[in-house]
């Protein structure tokens, strides 16, 4: 898996490319809070991502938790294989998906 | 004590060497061979060297000088002890080194095995011998002692034989075989331990079903068995001879390790270590040839005439069909004779193609009651032609220990599987993601504090029976020895709340629900055992 991160004023722009899976999740997740101070807007483009399991949805769902008290998170570029596991898990409702 | 004797005759200087030769008397034999091989500079050099038991490197040292002088040199009659030198030392490279055969006799010995390719004889409380059924089995030999080795790097336990021996005209190796007993007289004489016979009988199989072979180094059984579809087409009706040559075409490649031959006579048990012999028939290929193999041993031969089994492996019919369905239900993993029956049926396709061919190669529609024989597996084969489709099913298994660095282990073993029964991309990626669910839960709580092991085994099977979907069915089963633990027990998340009510664990195994067609929890023999079951 790969991150590449973007801060532009309080807007993080995260990309992540690769699997999301129990060995890569802490990375990802220590990646995206490290930069998370006094951040506003966090999106995180999902383009690169095939395979996602219930470790890295433990990430998106703590993150949107962060956000929620300190603005707004959005997610792009969804693939289908990886929508259909928010879609089971409510993650589609939680999670703002463009 | 050390005598030479030498001459020059027809051209060739032919010296005779015994007793021991090493640095206390080099010098003097040296001077004597020299002295003989010098009369006549030109010639080859033969020596004998029936009467010789010992050379010690000073010794070597003289074979090498004479080697010098003349290029042309044989020994014959090396007997083991000192062959073993020469082989060691890179001799048997250099010159031309001719074993000498002890001779040994069978008669009265206890026959302990049977195979394809020969008889095993009892000599003495420490040694067995294999007279090969071919008379110039020297090839055969040399054959089997180097599939024995190959096994045997690769971790199967076997005898390998450190000596071929001349038993009347054939020839026979011997291997070292401490107080065996097979399989067969176990069955035989102590009945109840039928269920012990059947744990280690099928756990050896599983362990040579997982050898993978380095490319080439066994023959491939497919290619055996496409042989025998193209003889079967001449025999068959044209469409069940069509139907049988496409089936055993159909079934890939695999570079798994069979054993071929893989019966209770064939497995013995020294001390409390089971060995496997007769290993002349190994090769690679899909494990459903190797169950055809065992269908036939235990009843395929049977079928027609029911005491055979008893003559060939020593227990009655009866005994031998409860094997044969206890060895399925614990190679398969399961007790749904549903399914049990399912893979039995391809095995017996296998192994009706294998018998009918051998008897008709041995004349047998030419004597009635064979015709018979031949007539009971043909109209059975032929039944099961009409109602299966594949050949093919898949089992692997693997057992690592219960720790998260662990999971690229698991997860490649499955998505090999996967792969190789052309299940659908995206089903993989679902398929795998339970997988980790699942491995990642017993990592993480398990063996809490501690470490343990877990067992992870997918099977693939067609669903070929008549008139049902087609289509397949992966079955994949983890096992651990941890804490008793029941993870479909545990409440399903509400998916509906928000964000800030959502907690954050309880996801893994409410997608494995989602994901898979069914998921069973038992808790049997110690072991927490998920089994999750999907179709495509």
């Amino acid at each position: 898996m790969k991150v590449d991160k973007q801060l532009a004023g309080t807007q993080l722009d995260v990309a992540v490319t690769g699997r999301v899976d129990t060995t890569t999740a802490p990375q990802l997740e220590e990646e995206i809070k490290a930069s998370l101070d006094g951040v506003t807007v966090l999106k995180i483009d999902f383009a690169g991502v095939e395979y996602i399991s219930s470790a890295g949805l433990r990430v998106l769902l703590s993150c949107q938790k962060i956000m929620n008290s300190q603005g707004s998170m959005v997610m792009t570029g969804v693939r289908e294989s990886v929508m259909e596991i928010f879609e089971v898990t409510g993650f589609s409702d939680i999670l703002t998906i463009q | 004590m050390n005598e030479i004797t030498g001459k020059v005759e027809n051209g060739r200087i032919l010296i005779n060497l015994s007793g021991r030769i090493d640095s206390g008397n080099a010098a003097d034999i040296e001077h004597e061979i020299m002295e003989i091989a010098q009369s006549a500079p030109a010639d080859p050099v033969e020596i004998d060297a029936q009467e010789l038991e010992y050379v010690s490197s000073a010794g070597l040292r003289i074979l090498l000088r004479v080697k010098k002088a003349h290029a042309d040199m044989t020994i014959r009659n090396v007997n083991s002890e000192v062959y073993e030198i020469l082989d060691m030392t890179g001799f048997t490279q250099m010159m031309n080194v001719e074993k000498a055969y002890r001779m040994v006799s069978v008669d009265g010995c206890e026959v302990i095995g049977q195979g394809a390719n020969g008889t095993i004889y009892r000599i003495d409380q420490d040694n067995v011998v294999k007279v090969y059924n071919n008379a110039d089995a020297l090839e055969d030999i040399q054959h089997e002692r180097e599939v024995a080795r190959l096994a045997l790097v690769l971790g199967i336990p076997t005898a390998i034989s450190y000596d071929v021996v001349r038993v009347g005209d054939s020839y026979g190796s011997v291997f070292e075989l401490l107080n065996a007993r097979s399989f067969s007289k176990i069955l035989a004489q102590e009945p109840d331990q039928l269920d012990w016979c059947v744990r280690e009988y099928v756990d050896l199989l599983k362990k040579i079903h997982s050898t993978e072979v380095p490319d080439g180094d066994l023959p491939d059984m497919r290619q055996t068995a496409i042989s025998w579809a193209e003889f079967m087409k001449e025999y068959l009706p044209a469409a069940e001879g069509d139907k049988l040559f496409k089936l055993i075409s159909a079934i890939p490649r695999d570079d798994h390790m069979i054993h071929g031959d893989y019966h209770t006579k064939n497995l013995e048990l020294t001390g409390d270590e089971v060995l496997l012999i007769d290993m002349d028939t190994l090769a690679v290929g899909h494990p459903v040839f190797e169950l055809g193999s065992m269908y036939n041993a235990f009843i395929g031969f049977s079928e027609y005439d029911h005491s055979i089994v008893k003559n060939f492996l020593g227990f009655d019919l009866e005994t031998a069909k409860v094997f044969w369905r206890k060895t399925l239900q614990r190679y398969l993993d399961t007790t749904d004779e549903e399914r049990i029956k399912k893979i039995e049926d391809k095995a017996r396709i296998v192994g009706y193609t294998r018998l009918i061919r051998r008897s008709i190669r041995r004349g047998g529609l030419e004597d009635s009651e064979k015709k018979a024989e031949i007539d009971l597996w043909t109209s059975n084969l032929i039944e099961l032609l009409h109602q299966i489709d594949s050949l093919v099913f898949t089992v692997r298994e693997i057992e690592v220990d219960a720790l998260k660095d662990n999971l690229n282990t698991v997860t490649q073993c499955v998505e090999s599987t996967l792969e190789s029964a052309d299940c659908p991309m995206k089903l993989q990626m679902q398929i795998l993601l339970a997988v980790e669910e699942i491995f990642v839960n017993i990592a993480n709580y398990a063996y809490e504090p501690g470490t343990g092991k877990a067992q992870m085994r997918i099977d693939v099977v067609d669903q070929d029976e008549q008139g049902g979907p087609q289509g397949k069915t992966v079955t994949i089963t983890f096992k651990d020895q941890g804490m008793k633990y029941n993870p479909l027990a545990k409440e399903d998340p509400d998916v509906t709340l928000p964000a800030v009510k959502r907690k954050v664990g309880g996801l893994g195994v409410f997608l494995v629900k989602n994901i898979m067609d069914d998921v069973q929890y038992e808790y049997v023999n110690n072991s927490n055992i998920l089994t999750m079951i999907k179709h495509f």
